[in-house]
């Protein structure tokens, strides 16, 4: 994955963004407190990612992840429908919440069962070549 | 013969803002200079040419801020008439060059007729095609609507302020630009999701298209794609007929596969002498396509070098065709509509504009053949605008559609896969802080140099929400210069914002920001705040 040359600002944030039926995807920020925390082992190195739905705030999935991955897919969960994410980390064997998300609304399937002649990918590599 | 059914084409152009007045060619600002060419000039003259026999297009053509804005670059004019002049000259050589190759000599001169006939239009409008499609407006010949401001995939800002900024400097820029307030919106991507009926509603916005898909979720509607609907908070939609559009867009089922059209990717900047060529590539000699194509497809398993030469005679053939066929299949459509519900349908066909013309060369001439065998030959169905059909049809059925795009795989997986997911945190970091400042800001009085920092941090934050970005680093095509675009407005929306906290604004800096990303020229940064004057 291609980084930016440039450096963002230290600052907390956890956003969940819908890409299709099947899948979010998460990232993750801290600032520099925290990153440092990480870093200095006061936090443990695996961070949980929980979705709960945000309709009755009743969980809905727990992923892992490194701290220091800063974002992963996630698959959406088996009622579908809108989720948000908080993100734990362990510190002394208790679980802390760190960061909460927006919410985010998964598509329903649609049952693609047609080829589609969406404005096409083909089309825009020739336009854009 | 009364009308069956009605027709609603929806021409959606769009290009990034791409402006580098520092340099004297750059090379990502020919897709400007293309698409004018072989696109825009293209379909204005379409427009014109029906208009002045007195029939009347009644289509909707969507012109993102951005390319508006370009549109009106008195820069890119004047390096787009260096532009033209240069292919001009270039094709005065390539007429001596074909003097003695017939079947080439023919599509020599339909070139140099082609530029020629943007060179007369840029002309006559002193170089600004916003006046020609604004007098079509006003006239009734067409009706314009906007999208979002630097055309973001909406649903992927999850910040209101952010979804509210994109929409309400859409507005104000339809409103400077057309002298009116729009009343249509095209959702970049055709990206829908529930969220955005009362963003679109509360910018001012009447009507929006999805995805026939989005409809699949939705209550049992009475006429699918074939009808418009109403959302919960009064506004229209239109979903797109999938079958009209397949049989345009598709190069390999639909007509701009035609061995007899234009070959797209066999180009006289490959084929052409080096040294004869150079004085017409970039600055840094690399061969790259000059837009002079002589070739025609020949066959989809044909090797570039086995193509063979484009007869601009056989493609007009080949367009009277496929209107007739194209029209033929919306007479059938309709009347097996009529037949099986006893109410005329509605269809609507969405499109990139730059598929006319840019890509599908004969586009703009298929696009003159249909109208002018609708009207001419007073078929059964009636072209009409969006506004116009909302005015005269039966209030919608209310629906609640669900979350869709038209693109590849019909959701969001072109602009947010792992070739591009990384640009994110960049741009939520200069939108949180965009939103943040503007807060902070919102009610204090400021210097003007304070103001203008402001302002320009919200162009600048607003250009890296672009769809275009994400997209270009997918198809992996100027995917450095999309990175280093996303960079730099990201970084300077925070370094300006940084700046007006700290009470230090470098002057210099904002001054070659503004002249270089000068579109929106009354954005007020409070678009952002959370809550808006707006």
């Amino acid at each position: 994955m291609p980084e930016l040359s440039r450096p963002l600002p230290h600052e907390d944030r956890l956003v969940l963004l819908p890409k299709n039926p099947g899948q979010y995807f998460i990232f993750w920020q801290f600032s520099e407190g925290r990153a440092d925390s990480f870093h200095a082992a006061s936090f443990a190195p695996e961070i949980e990612l929980r979705l709960y739905y945000a309709d009755d705030r009743s969980p809905a999935a727990v992923h892992k992840a490194q701290w220091q991955a800063g974002s992963a897919y996630l698959p959406v969960p088996e009622r579908g429908g809108n989720c948000e994410a908080v993100l734990y980390a362990l510190r002394g064997g208790a679980w802390e919440k760190l960061l909460e998300s927006n919410q985010a609304a998964a598509p329903a399937a649609a049952g693609l069962a047609e080829e589609r002649a969406y404005a096409s990918l083909e089309f825009h590599k020739k336009v854009l070549s | 013969m009364s009308s069956r059914g009605s027709m609603l084409f929806v021409l959606h152009a769009h290009l990034p803002y791409v402006n580098h007045p520092e340099d004297a060619a750059f090379l990502e600002e020919n897709w400007f200079f293309e698409a004018v060419v072989e696109t825009y000039v293209p379909i204005i003259s379409v427009l014109e040419r029906l208009a002045a026999e007195g029939i009347r297009p009644g289509l909707a053509v969507s012109i993102s801020p951005t390319l508006g804005a370009m549109l009106e670059n008195e820069a890119l004019e004047k390096k787009l008439g260096l532009y033209v002049e240069a292919r001009l000259e270039l094709l005065e050589k390539e007429l001596e060059r074909a003097r003695d190759i017939p079947p080439l000599l023919k599509t020599v001169k339909l070139y140099q007729k082609l530029y020629e006939e943007a060179a007369a239009l840029l002309h006559k409008y002193s170089g600004d095609l916003i006046t020609p499609l604004k007098s079509l407006q006003h006239a009734g010949q067409i009706e314009i609507i906007t999208t979002s401001a630097t055309h973001a995939v909406l649903p992927l800002l999850t910040r209101p302020e952010a979804v509210r900024a994109q929409l309400a400097a859409a507005a104000e820029d339809y409103q400077d630009r057309f002298n009116r307030k729009p009343s249509g919106f095209w959702l970049p991507e055709c990206a829908y999701e529930p969220r955005l009926n009362s963003f679109l509603k509360l910018s001012g916005f009447n009507y929006t298209f999805t995805e026939s898909h989005s409809l699949d979720g939705a209550a049992q509607t009475a006429n699918g794609v074939h009808a418009p609907y109403r959302t919960s908070n009064g506004l229209r939609l239109f979903a797109r007929d999938s079958a009209s559009s397949s049989e345009v867009w598709s190069s390999k089922t639909g007509y701009p596969g035609d061995p007899a059209y234009r070959e797209f990717y066999r180009d006289l900047g490959y084929d052409g002498d080096y040294e004869y060529m150079r004085p017409y590539l970039g600055v840094d000699g690399i061969r790259r396509p000059l837009g002079l194509k002589y070739h025609r497809i020949t066959g989809h398993e044909a090797d570039l070098s086995a193509k063979q030469y484009y007869d601009p005679d056989e493609a007009l053939l080949r367009v009277e065709a496929h209107a007739t066929d194209f029209l033929a299949r919306r007479m059938k459509q309709t009347e097996d509509f009529y037949a099986s519900r006893s109410a005329r349908p509605l269809i609507v066909s969405c499109y990139d504009a730059e598929l006319f013309g840019h890509w599908w060369f004969e586009g703009p001439a298929f696009l003159e053949a249909v109208i002018r065998k609708i009207r001419v030959e007073r078929l059964p169905l009636q072209l009409v605008t969006p506004s116009e059909y909302l005015n005269s049809c039966q209030e919608p059925q209310e629906i609640s559609p669900g979350i869709s795009s038209w693109a590849e795989k019909g959701y969001f997986d072109p602009w947010v896969n792992e070739t591009n997911d990384f640009i994110y945190p960049a741009v939520y970091a200069a939108t949180d802080k965009m939103i943040e400042t503007a807060n902070r800001f919102r009610n204090q009085d400021l210097s003007s140099v304070n103001a203008r920092a402001l302002n320009q941090a919200a162009r600048e934050t607003l250009l890296s929400q672009s769809s275009d970005w994400a997209f270009l680093l997918y198809i992996d095509s100027h995917a450095d210069y999309a990175k280093r675009r996303l960079e730099g407005h990201a970084a300077g929306a925070i370094k300006l914002l940084g700046e007006v906290i700290a009470g230090r604004v470098d002057e210099k800096d904002l001054a070659a920001l503004e002249k270089h990303n000068s579109l929106f020229p009354r954005l007020d940064f409070r678009v952002f705040a959370s809550v808006s004057k707006f």
